[in-house]
């Protein structure tokens, strides 16, 4: 398994896909307290045409509550795309044969499972705290973290969610020939659990409701809130994963 | 000691048959060649063995032990190189054979020195590139070295000779007949004379069915006589000499006039009488005196007169045209 996993991280830098998702991440991380910053200038700029417009505007206080809400509405375009770039991780050597001499070599297909989910995820959590990290220090520079309740808690739930998603890509990707029909079937998920998450009982529990981290940060809500969905996702996400294990074992390579 | 057995193997794709009733098997160091037209099984059964597929009826062993559907312990046996070998294209050969050797849990010094032996005796020992930019051929000498890396007791080998120039089909063809005295080596191909120049044991697939199997010299004798071809100076010499002995045959002038026409009983086999053909074929040669008193009497001029031995390929045409 070590041998797959040093190759999936030489892939990953060789390809170019660590570096522009490194880059991505990055980019999120300084953007979210960026325009914290140039949100006062940007209306005080525009007020005289807000004026005409009949629009009154008065002087805005931004502070770091205003950037982490900012990282949480940024949060799902990168975990997006964190999701279409690694879409193709399995699909792609289907595609090209590329497997098919390392299965030949004797490599239990569960090994490869593995070394690919812990690829993805060890990924997903380097970038996602690298972009929390950058986010957390403009901010302690620029205002005070202190200001927000649960930061650190809060980004777990977010992470958390990113998990779950990446459970079903793996499981996905194990019943597709496709990145895109991996694509879809994540999709199908996400769109099943939002019309779920329209009964309040369910909405409650839903991994869905790990996104909605401000609550946390604005003290409206307490982390005991989001163990049911925490522990709902993390149950879902092994499930996800020793399911795709016999699924991988009888892939058609 | 038999390294695999193919034993009464069933497999179909939907309505189509591709294997019916297959079996065969292939001792310890031994060099099997395995014949067949595009689509007679031959891939189908080569991912049978290495459990990329499941059987519909049958059994393989691989080493005296089974092979199971997707996750079969028996490929740690196997060196497999597919038809059209696809690696990694991020990787040089060196590193690709180190993630073999890494793969098949093999300690790292000795996956340098094993990488370093095989990029050698492939010929890429001064490849210092990556992957994506070898030819098709480059990639088989990778995929041969790759499928020796483990030094496997069974050597499967699809086509591999197919996408090789003369010369690296003959360096191909003498690792492969090298690599008999560690495993054994079951390998497809559609070059006939690749087969006559290194397999102990052979079987010819024809639409599913294993039509004939045993070892070279036991499938040569199946075609039991020899023929004489005999090219007369002048083509009217020849239709005198039909004319008088009607049992011979008239010939084509080259090989590929003859294909599809019929080889399974020689006699019955028609060519159609060509402007300037002066080629005849004797199938029953106790009568060559006969035609020699003739020739003699006559004073008729020959150009050639040459005992044909039965080939491979002749008993290939005769298989499928049955």
């Amino acid at each position: 398994m070590k041998a797959f996993l040093k190759k999936e991280w030489m892939e990953g830098l060789r390809t170019g896909r660590t570096g522009i998702l490194l880059l991505l991440f990055a980019l999120f991380g300084i953007m979210n307290p960026a325009i914290a910053k140039l949100t006062p200038w940007l209306i005080e700029t525009m007020s005289e045409s807000f004026a005409s417009a009949g629009i009154v505007t008065t002087a805005v206080t931004v502070d770091a509550m205003f950037s982490w809400m900012q990282f949480y509405k940024n949060a799902p375009m990168a975990l997006l795309l964190f999701l279409l770039l690694s879409s193709g991780s399995f699909t792609a050597e289907y595609q090209k044969g590329t497997l098919i001499p390392t299965v030949a070599k004797g490599l239990p297909r569960w090994k490869i499972l593995a070394a690919k989910a812990l690829a993805l995820s060890a990924l997903w959590t380097a970038l996602y705290f690298l972009c929390y990290g950058i986010t957390y220090g403009y901010n302690a520079y620029f205002w005070d973290n202190h200001i927000a309740a649960h930061l650190l808690f809060a980004a777990a739930c977010y992470w958390m969610f990113g998990i779950w998603l990446l459970a079903l890509l793996v499981l996905f990707s194990t019943l597709a020939k496709t990145s895109s029909q991996v694509l879809l079937g994540i999709g199908a998920a996400a769109i099943a659990l939002y019309a779920l998450s329209v009964f309040p009982k369910c909405s409650k529990i839903l991994p869905l409701k790990l996104m909605d981290a401000m609550p946390l940060l604005q003290s409206l809500a307490s982390p005991q809130d989001y163990y049911a969905p925490m522990a709902l996702s993390g149950i879902t996400a092994l499930l996800c994963i020793a399911l795709s294990i016999p699924c991988f074992n009888r892939k058609y390579l | 000691m038999e390294m695999l057995t193919f034993s009464h193997v069933e497999k179909h794709f939907g309505e189509k048959k591709v294997l019916q009733d297959a079996s065969f098997s292939v001792p310890e160091h031994t060099i099997f060649g395995f014949i067949g037209k595009n689509g007679a099984g031959k891939t189908t059964a080569m991912k049978l063995i290495l459990g990329l597929l499941a059987c519909d009826s049958g059994e393989i062993l691989v080493n005296g032990f089974p092979v199971r559907y997707g996750n079969t312990r028996t490929n740690r046996f196997i060196g497999y190189l597919p038809d059209v070998p696809e690696f990694y294209p991020y990787m040089t050969p060196t590193e690709y054979l180190h993630f073999c050797g890494e793969v098949a849990g093999m300690p790292a010094k000795e996956c340098k020195a094993r990488a370093k032996e095989l990029l050698r005796l492939v010929g890429l020992e001064k490849e210092r590139g990556r992957i994506k930019g070898f030819s098709r051929g480059m990639k088989q000498r990778l995929g041969i070295a790759q499928a020796l890396f483990g030094r496997p007791k069974l050597l499967i080998c699809d086509e591999p000779t197919s996408a090789l120039d003369p010369a690296g089909r003959k360096e191909l063809l003498d690792i492969l007949a090298a690599a008999k005295e560690q495993s054994a080596v079951l390998f497809s191909t559609h070059i006939l004379s690749d087969v006559e120049h290194i397999c102990d044991k052979v079987a010819f697939l024809h639409e599913g069915r294993v039509a004939l199997h045993g070892s070279l010299e036991k499938i040569r004798r199946l075609r039991k006589s020899t023929s004489m071809e005999i090219e007369m100076e002048r083509p009217e010499d020849a239709k005198t000499l039909l004319a008088a002995f009607p049992y011979l045959q008239q010939k084509g002038r080259t090989h590929l006039q003859q294909e599809g026409t019929g080889m399974a009983s020689g006699l019955s086999m028609q060519c159609g009488w060509q402007k300037g053909n002066a080629h005849l074929l004797l199938e029953d040669t106790a009568r060559l005196p006969e035609i020699l008193h003739f020739l003699a009497g006559q004073e008729l001029p020959i150009q050639r007169m040459e005992r044909k031995e039965p080939t491979l390929e002749d008993l290939f045409l005769e298989v499928i045209a049955k």
